[in-house]
């Protein structure tokens, strides 16, 4: 673990920090060298199915060793202490997690109990967890009694009952209506002031747009892109309809770094970190064309995440 | 305007009560597995669960509580009656005990292993419980003392109310009695193990492998006493060279062969006994069980994490 910092850290030190990972599970690559630094906040952890998404997330609770490279977690490397780092980390997985003859507050005290907290303690935190989520009226209740949306407000409970510094949620809004989803987003999106970093795996953008300060994007175990949602993952496009050919304002566009798209006669040309109006200024004086229509539009992560995976993919 | 308040203190609600950070002591992974059994504990009798979940375990436990009470009923009776009645060789004593409610016992290590580990496995629980500072041997360790000690109890108890039942009643006076019988203190207990040792680790390996609870007991069962037959048309009809041998596949029996030599009482009628064999084969086979159970079962929850 020589490469991954470790010891005493100052408050805006990444949380979430891995070298060259990679896993494999037999010929299947689930991470081929990721490098990550994932600072404090709310983290959106973005890919297809199968990009390696469960799979970061077990290794940095200990689940599972890598095959190679380093992970560390608040500074420490994953490998020397799992057990004591998943004491300040709280886990939502995505699939079923709940004993159905339990109810919401034994079982949600029950998880308190198992991150060590004393068992008196532990009920009271119960109570105050499935209120924060929603469910106090409901904690008595039975879990196999419990809807879809309510089961995933438990889940989320059982992950902060324990007041853990990181948390890890795997697709948190996965089965719930729209309605569920926002409520469970608001929840999540208060756990800023709680002093909590949340890592947030979904493969719905929106979730991350409306919740996430940072993103890290995987598509078949490779990092694609790892930064801060806004501004540059949401960089200005502008779009641009010639007159004629649009070849030559494309060629000068590419040749001053800036990406281009461009469909019939209208050409899209976005650039995160450079001034992009002064961009294409510049290309349309050097290429001669003539604009018929000039607009700019704001791209969506899911732009951004196609953009990076098309880059990728070659 | 009597309902008007008069101060905001009146009319305040609790909107959000917040979130408290913890900073009070950690119990680490002690606290975890004390849990796991706490939990473990209430599970198998069905406590803090729906009214249905506690009818099975306490049917079975009231048959084994109340046998014993009845027995210390029948030794009072019989010490009334104008006749000296000698109850311990028509009613079952220590030993006896074992066989008078072996069956019992059988059927709750049967559905209470299963309860311990497969609604965890098929309910996906095991994610929560690994994502705490606990390993799979913790687990299994805190899952297994909570097997030991639920099955334990199941034996202990009803004899612990039959030697202070008898004790109590009897003629030479409580500490007397208790004073005559102190190898009961250890032969019991003793037996009970061998019992718990042999059922417990086939339960548990059952439970490892199979869905559902209800299978896993039917299949503890059917293994014991399947293997039971085996054993038997080995030995009546000596079909195989080297048949004697599968005399030792009667699991079922050995724990009871074990007990007459705890108890140094002549050898009940057992497979392995007709075979030939001695209670010291039977003690081994049940050591070996328990270790084999334990490496598959460790091995299976690797797997499966």
């Amino acid at each position: 673990m020589g490469d991954v910092p470790t010891g005493p850290r100052p408050a805006d030190s990444p949380i979430i920090v891995t070298r060259d990972l990679h896993k494999h599970f037999g010929d299947v690559r689930a991470l081929a060298g990721v490098d990550l630094s994932v600072p404090p906040g709310i983290t959106g952890l973005v890919g297809a199915n199968g990009a390696g998404k469960t799979t970061l997330i077990r290794l940095l609770l200990g689940l599972t060793a890598p095959t190679s490279g380093d992970v560390a977690v608040f500074g420490t490397p994953v490998s020397r202490d799992a057990a004591g780092l998943r004491a300040r980390i709280g886990y939502m997985p995505e699939g079923s997690c709940l004993p159905r003859d339990q109810t919401a507050a034994d079982f949600v005290a029950y998880a308190a109990e198992l991150a060590g907290i004393p068992p008196a303690e532990a009920r009271r935190r119960a109570s105050e967890t499935l209120f924060l989520v929603g469910l106090h009226d409901e904690r008595f209740r039975y879990l196999g009694d419990f809807s879809t949306g309510m089961q995933q407000r438990v889940k989320l409970a059982q992950s902060i009952v324990h007041d853990p510094r990181l948390v890890l949620l795997d697709e948190p809004a996965s089965g719930l209506d729209p309605a569920g989803r926002d409520q469970m987003l608001e929840v999540i999106d208060r756990f800023r002031g709680f002093g909590m970093n949340v890592l947030f795996s979904s493969h719905l953008l929106d979730d991350i747009e409306q919740t996430c300060d940072w993103v890290v994007m995987l598509d078949g175990g490779r990092l694609l892109r790892s930064a801060p949602l806004d501004p540059p993952a949401d960089g200005t496009a502008v779009s641009v309809e010639v007159f004629g050919d649009p070849l030559p304002l494309v060629a000068a566009l590419t040749a001053a770094g800036v990406e281009v798209t461009h469909a019939g006669r209208v050409v899209t040309a976005v650039s995160p970190t450079e001034d992009v109006f002064v961009a294409v200024r510049d290309a349309l004086a050097a290429s001669g064309s003539s604009v018929r229509a000039m607009g700019t539009d704001l791209r969506s992560l899911e732009d951004v995440f196609m953009a990076a995976t098309r880059e990728s993919n070659g | 305007m009597a309902d008007t308040p008069t101060n905001g203190q009146d009319s305040a609600v609790i909107l959000d009560r917040g979130y408290r950070s913890y900073h009070g002591p950690r119990t680490g992974r002690r606290g975890a597995m004390a849990a796991i059994v706490k939990e473990g504990y209430r599970r198998v009798l069905g406590l803090r669960r729906k009214a249905k979940r506690k009818i099975f375990p306490w049917t079975l436990i009231a048959l084994a509580l109340g046998s014993a009470a009845v027995l210390v009923a029948i030794e009072w009776v019989s010490s009334t009656l104008p006749i000296s009645l000698d109850t311990s060789d028509l009613f079952p004593r220590y030993a006896g005990y074992f066989d008078f409610i072996s069956n019992v016992a059988l059927l709750f290590a049967a559905f209470t292993g299963p309860q311990l580990l497969v609604p965890d496995r098929t309910q996906g629980v095991l994610n929560v419980y690994f994502s705490r500072p606990l390993g799979v041997r913790d687990y299994l360790v805190a899952k297994g003392a909570t097997f030991a000690a639920v099955i334990l109890s199941f034996w202990l108890v009803p004899q612990l109310i039959l030697h202070l039942g008898y004790a109590a009643l009897s003629p030479a006076g409580f500490l007397s009695y208790l004073g005559e019988t102190t190898d009961i203190l250890w032969k019991v207990p003793a037996a009970a193990l061998v019992y718990f040792t042999m059922h417990g680790s086939l339960a548990f390996l059952v439970a490892s492998f199979v869905k559902r609870v209800g299978a896993a007991a039917a299949g503890f069962v059917a293994v014991l006493l399947g293997l039971n037959l085996v054993a038997l048309l080995f030995q009546e009809t000596g079909l195989a060279p080297g048949a004697r041998w599968t005399a030792l596949l009667a699991l079922e029996q050995h724990p009871r062969f074990v007990r007459d030599w705890i108890f140094e009482l002549e050898a009940s009628i057992t497979i392995p006994a007709q075979a030939g064999f001695d209670p010291e084969a039977s003690f081994m086979v049940v050591i070996g069980c328990a270790v084999i159970s334990v490496l598959l079962v460790g091995w299976r929850y690797r797997r499966l994490t």
